[in-house]
């Protein structure tokens, strides 16, 4: 039996932890470093880059290089999130079946869950060569506000990357336990979780043994890329205006502008000013051109000061929903590279009239809590335990439009809630229900779990079958539905086609054909018994 | 290995569940703080959550399962005023069996009886005329006659959230394009 790790499976970066000796650790990668990139870079003979080593790829090989994946992941092709991504992405992003995404890499299509897989992969060969031995197991981390689908497809990730996934569990409440596990506190806490690609903010107490999530808010289309692509746009706008040529339109200059970018945002947390310099970043008629700019930091926090007041409407919500106002915040924990800048500090600071807790790494802390997590559930050892809700309402279609609420946001998970459905015509074998996840009143415009059709129900008059279906939230904030026959009790069968989700199957194929692929040459053990 | 006692308990508890109301569940009388409600889920979780029992065979886990939602629950729902409010009224009423498990419907239904009405008999009328219409899905009618219930009593809040709904409506069948034959 191998180790457990927790595993934070960041939109930009990644990291992996492990409990040693009751001391959780993150675990450096072969360059020595605790954070990669959660790049993965596919090379023309065939083999992949993932990580720091991957990221390092991305001007050259930038059309099959990818990155950002954990903002595609559990969405449909249709939504607004893949059509910004298919704009700006280096890598082709197409269309798969059941309006699921897919990419396109030197002529073949990976689902996106497959692309998390490798990056898993890669921390599960980091983590197992910092500890020499095997690791098989993971509690890995989502975003609070990740819903259903993107829980699953997480899942269904490390599941492909040969990982027995132990838990999903929701980042703030990692980081929580990285803070207060073993302290003997007794404090309302805030999380103010600002990552690459997603917000969010939960609102908790802690104990000694008891850690309660009071109520969990967030923004899965806001994250520290989002700065990114205001610096871009603000430097090819300037540049547009000099030289009247847009270099967004050079998938190649925009790579190489995205990496200085994002090198200016980081700087501009230790420095006032920045340079950002590209020779040659396009060609002309007369000769290479160049980009050479200066910005400074507090331009940069104007730019960025409407995503920075976002964040501070979802905490509003959280602290509304959870009946109380930032002065019953105890301590403040920050998490997520972006809260390294000082724009972002002082504005927290504001808003919380509190100094955020020091000595918290906001990169580590994550992956930290989740390897605490995974210890605690596999070594029989009194853990901390976690009381955590799910962060929007559950709800099904109904005729007239309105959204039939069956769980709602906040409710301590796991949980369930049944509804009995009959038939509408005589004889009818079949009924089809549509589950959403949202606060609008209207479920059209919520999001759309899935469909699930209840099937070979026996032939009988309408409105005589009554089919019990109970609508569960796992431990995982996983929904799983399942159907009875409320007279006779016996199982209905269900079937649930989640929208751009993978089936089973395709999942137990995908193992195979990547576990395969990772292997390496077979481990070749002496035997003691050698013939002489 | 788990106590063999506990593993009775699990048993009965897991048996009977089905049975008890929220109160019981959480092992509180009906005049509980909230305090007292925060700490009998505390309590109950220490015994019940499924953390604890994450190496057992399938069929304590399933278990474990089955009370610790049903702890969830109860908390979820005494834990919020509202919902408490009527959930006691209903369990210690003469369906008793039927309310054990809250349903989210009972509620929208009671906060609908609330409405307020208006105060004023014009805006009264208004606001009549308007349910009336929405009734029969005219919504346009509904909207002017909301618009106009409004205009006497600016301040009533059941007339905008009805105004809000009924212009979701209109937004959402404006937004809807049919196909064309």
């Amino acid at each position: 039996m191998g180790r457990a790790v927790g595993i934070d499976l960041g939109t930009s970066t990644s990291c992996v932890a492990c409990v040693i000796d009751g001391k959780p650790q993150a675990l450096p990668g072969p360059d020595q470093r605790l954070i990669q990139a959660s790049v993965v870079s596919f090379m023309p003979d065939g083999s992949r880059v993932v990580g720091n080593a991957g990221k390092l790829m991305m001007i050259e090989n930038a059309e099959n290089t990818v990155y950002s994946a954990k903002r595609l992941i559990g969405r449909k092709f249709f939504s607004a999130e893949v059509k910004k991504a298919q704009a700006v992405s280096s890598f082709k992003i197409v269309e798969g079946p059941n309006q699921s995404v897919r990419i396109r890499i030197l002529e073949r299509d990976y689902s996106v869950p497959e692309i998390s897989a490798m990056v898993l992969m890669e921390m599960k060969k980091i983590a197992e060569a910092a500890l020499g031995e095997e690791v098989d197991k993971a509690v890995i981390t989502v975003p609070a506000f990740f819903n259903d689908g993107q829980r699953q497809a997480t899942k269904d990730a490390g599941t492909i990357a040969g990982l027995n996934v132990l838990r999903i569990i929701n980042e703030p409440t990692a980081a929580a336990l990285a803070y207060g596990f073993g302290k003997d506190l007794s404090q309302k806490i805030a999380v103010y979780d600002f990552g690459g690609g997603t917000f969010d903010i939960s609102v908790m107490e802690i104990g000694t043994d008891v850690f309660e999530v009071i109520s969990t808010a967030g923004d899965t289309y806001l994250g520290g890329d989002d700065f990114d692509d205001r610096l871009i746009d603000y430097f090819a706008e300037r540049f547009m205006r000099e030289h009247d040529v847009d270099i967004r339109t050079d998938r190649k200059a925009l790579q190489r502008l995205k990496n200085a970018a994002e090198n200016a945002k980081m700087e501009l947390s230790e420095k006032l000013e920045v340079e950002i310099n590209i020779p040659g970043i396009m060609e002309s008629m007369s000769g290479p051109m160049d980009m050479k700019y200066t910005l400074n930091r507090n331009y940069f926090g104007q730019m960025i000061l409407d995503l920075i007041q976002r964040t501070f409407k979802v905490c509003d919500e959280a602290l509304q929903n959870g009946k109380l106002t930032s002065e019953d915040i105890g301590a403040l924990i920050l998490v997520g590279g972006p809260t390294k800048s000082p724009i972002i500090q002082d504005a927290v600071k504001n808003y919380f009239f509190k100094e955020p807790q020091a000595n918290i790494d906001p990169e580590l802390v994550v992956a930290i809590g989740a390897a605490i997590q995974a210890s605690t559930l596999t070594e029989r050892k009194a853990g901390a335990l976690l009381l955590d809700v799910t962060p929007m309402s559950l709800g099904i279609a109904t005729a007239g439009g309105l959204m039939d609420t069956l769980i709602e946001r906040n409710t301590p998970i796991p949980t369930e809630s049944a509804r009995i459905f009959t038939t509408t015509h005589d004889s009818q074998t079949a009924v089809r229900i549509k589950i959403y996840q949202g606060e609008e009143k209207m479920y059209e415009k919520n999001e759309l779990l899935g469909e699930f059709r209840l099937a070979d129900i026996p032939a009988a008059p309408k409105g005589e079958p009554k089919i019990e279906v109970t609508f569960e939230i796992d431990a995982n904030g996983i929904v799983n539905v399942t159907a009875k026959d409320k007279d006779t009790g016996q199982a209905q069968s269900v079937q649930l086609t989640v929208s751009g989700g993978l089936s089973k199957e395709e999942i137990e194929k995908l193992k195979k054909e990547h576990g395969a692929e990772g292997e390496e040459v077979a481990t070749f053990k002496p035997s003691a018994e050698l013939p002489e | 290995m788990l106590d063999q006692e506990f593993v009775r308990e699990l048993n009965s508890v897991s048996k009977v569940i089905d049975d008890l109301d929220y109160y019981q569940i959480l092992k509180l009388d009906q005049m509980a703080f909230d305090e007292d409600i925060k700490r009998a889920y505390f309590e109950e979780s220490r015994v019940y959550h499924p953390d604890k029992y994450y190496n057992e065979p399938a069929e304590i886990q399933d278990k474990i399962n089955k009370i610790f939602k049903r702890v969830c629950e109860a908390y979820k729902v005494l834990s919020d005023q509202e919902k408490r409010a009527l959930y006691t009224k209903l369990v210690t009423g003469p369906d008793r069996k039927k309310h054990l498990r809250f349903d989210l419907r009972l509620l929208k239904a009671e906060t609908e009886k609330k409405e307020d009405e208006g105060q004023n008999p014009l805006a009264k009328k208004y606001y009549k005329m308007a349910k009336t219409a929405f009734q029969n899905k005219d919504f346009k009618a509904a909207k002017i006659n909301l618009q106009l219930a409004i205009k006497i009593e600016p301040s009533n809040q059941t007339f905008q959230d009805k105004l809000k709904e009924v212009d979701d409506i209109l937004n959402a069948k404006r937004a809807y394009k049919p196909p064309r034959p």
